[in-house]
């Protein structure tokens, strides 16, 4: 942009309608829209036409209309994927923001290197998920750490993954034991913004250290909950990784999730019932994310 | 965060010495627990697979050896992997943090037909899950490999182009970009600076806490990333660490040590970068869940 004449100092060029501003913006968004529009707007199309058709590509697709998705509510293997979902993302939500929760509040207090208790809490967190897969798996293996453990406390183990009943349930151990670090760290930031005042006046009236706890803390905490509620609830519902590397989604279907079920459509080259799945995880997630924003509109 | 962290905590003006203690032993046996399986990791990368079924915890190795480290850098391409992961992290980083402030800026600071309307389209990517895209973007990337053979599937650049502009990054750098005030770059066009000049030269510098975010955010998400790679590799020519090791630990059910080194390999390069970074990365990783909550 060269000179500007001195009678005009004040915003003497990005106003809208400037043409030169305007290509100054086009192209500095291009990059980015080339890109989103190429390696997501486009599959995103071409994923909802192959979900109404019939196509292993190979073959051209052909229309079924609204088929796979029927095919789909009819299919045992899915209905237990979803049943799976549900099931890993309600375990996940109960157990690790309570976790987090109750580290949080202890983190709070005045202790000695609470930086470095911090730290551990959230070191499982940089972990990748097929780490965190690999190193679980071991652990709970009939030989693992957590079984030798056990036999410690006079209780014999098990190979947990291999048994359809404990294995969801030690996929879920493993996620928490990934995931909670983080809500921690969310839930400590919230609890340091909670004004002193508030618990004083608590205090005086009255109130005990569970009373102030139900009157300031938790209603203080809503929006961070709320956070971290659904960022949690989308993340459980796209679980992969770590069922891909514990129990490639055995034994017996007992942790195959949606989006394993998906990968598994995708590589049999029945790509219309796996894009029909994949649109089935948008609705859902759409919901959710619909309902925050209804909810966090109404919290503020 | 380090700042909250020396400041008293709120509630805690009653806390005895004796509940101090209480909440210091529950932390420390807590910690314990929670690295636990890590200690045995580290443990049994380092043992001779001979004494991976030695009685008892297993927690120091009896007789410490390298071996399994030579095995994954040896008979198994881990050496390869790391190189791919390096190299599509980085790539991945970079282009993250030049194009997402470029559009950011522009979504911030100009005006121009159309902005509102591109900003609301990229924000409701952040609404759908990346699988829904997944079956045709693998599709793609085999029609442009047949064409181009260097790129597309089975090559690194197959891996790096859907993750090089995270939406994500660009509506947290506009949001940093806003609290920047406007007469700072009315100041530079008056003196003739391009709005390239601005961004690189005003905002940027003053920046550096949002570029440290979107920087861990991106670091992190491309080095775990695991889906979308194993997908699109084929062979260990462009297999990253995750892919590589998730592979490894499903066909060795027996070597205990050496999956338990490739899982040392893969996990250590971001613990050490948050050994090193803690307050920027868990200030980046809880990036969006302050101020506007």
């Amino acid at each position: 942009m060269t000179s500007v004449p001195l009678r005009r100092p004040r915003r003497p060029r990005a106003r809208r309608g400037s043409g030169r501003t305007d290509k100054v913006g086009y192209a500095l968004v291009a990059p980015a829209m080339v890109l989103t529009t190429v390696f997501f707007f486009v599959p995103m199309v071409l994923s909802l036409y192959w979900s109404f058709n019939d196509y292993n590509g190979l073959q051209p697709p052909q229309w079924v209309g609204a088929a796979n998705y029927t095919d789909l509510a009819r299919d045992p293997s899915f209905r237990h994927a979803v049943k799976n979902t549900v099931v890993f993302t309600l375990v996940t939500m109960i157990i690790g923001p309570a976790l987090g929760l109750g580290s949080a509040l202890l983190l709070n207090r005045n202790i000695p290197v609470r930086g470095f208790f911090r730290s551990v809490f959230f070191l499982p967190v940089t972990l990748s998920l097929v780490v965190v897969g690999t190193l679980w798996k071991t652990v709970l293996a009939e030989n693992g750490l957590f079984n030798h453990g056990l036999a410690l406390l006079g209780i014999s183990g098990r190979a947990w993954l291999d048994d359809p009943s404990t294995s969801l349930a030690a996929v879920s151990l493993a996620s928490i034991w990934q995931g909670f670090g983080f809500e921690t760290v969310i839930f400590l930031a919230a609890l340091q913004t909670i004004s002193q005042d508030l618990y004083e006046a608590a205090r005086m009236d009255g109130a005990g250290r569970f009373q102030s706890f139900l009157a300031v803390t938790l209603p203080s905490l809503r929006p961070t909950m709320f956070f971290v509620y659904v960022v949690g609830v989308i993340g459980a519902f796209q679980a992969f990784d770590q069922m891909y590397v514990m129990t490639s989604g055995g034994p017996l279907e007992s942790t195959t999730t949606v989006v394993f079920y998906l990968v598994q459509r995708f590589q049999a080259f029945d790509l219309g019932h796996a894009s029909a799945a994949a649109y089935l995880l948008v609705v859902v997630l759409a919901v959710v994310s619909a309902v925050q924003l209804r909810l966090s509109k109404r919290l503020s | 965060m380090n700042r909250l962290l020396r400041r008293p905590a709120p509630g805690t003006s009653s806390t005895t010495g004796r509940r101090a203690t209480g909440t210091f032993v529950i932390l420390c046996a807590a910690s314990l627990v929670l690295l636990l399986p890590v200690v045995w990791t580290v443990s049994t990368s380092l043992k001779p697979s001979s004494d991976v079924f030695a009685p008892g915890l297993g927690l120091i190795p009896r007789h410490p050896t390298l071996d399994a480290y030579r095995g994954v850098f040896g008979t198994v391409p881990f050496a390869r992997y790391l190189l791919n992961s390096l190299i599509v992290t980085g790539a991945i980083v970079v282009l993250n943090v030049v194009l997402c402030s470029c559009a950011a800026y522009a979504f911030a600071k100009l005006r121009f037909p159309g902005r509102s309307l591109m900003f609301g389209l990229l924000l409701t990517t952040l609404m759908i899950p990346m699988q829904v895209n997944l079956i045709p973007l693998y599709r793609m990337m085999v029609w442009i490999h047949v064409r181009v053979p260097v790129l597309g599937a089975d090559t690194l650049s197959g891996i790096i182009a859907p993750s090089a502009v995270q939406v994500f990054g660009i509506f947290l750098m506009r949001q940093f970009f806003a609290s920047i005030p406007d007469a700072l770059i009315e100041a530079a066009r008056l003196d003739g600076a391009s709005e390239l000049a601005i961004l690189r030269r005003v905002i940027l510098p003053i920046s550096r806490p949002g570029l440290a975010t979107l920087t861990i955010f991106t670091l992190l998400q491309a080095w775990n990333d695991f889906l979308w790679p194993l997908i699109v590799s084929g062979s260990d020519a462009s297999r990253t660490l995750p892919v590589g090791l998730a592979l490894l630990s499903s066909k060795n059910t027996v070597n205990w040590p050496e999956t338990m080194a490739g899982s040392v390999v893969t996990a250590l390069p971001m613990v050490l970068v948050f050994v090193v970074l803690q307050r920027q990365f868990i200030e980046g990783l809880t990036a969006g869940t302050g101020k506007d909550l």
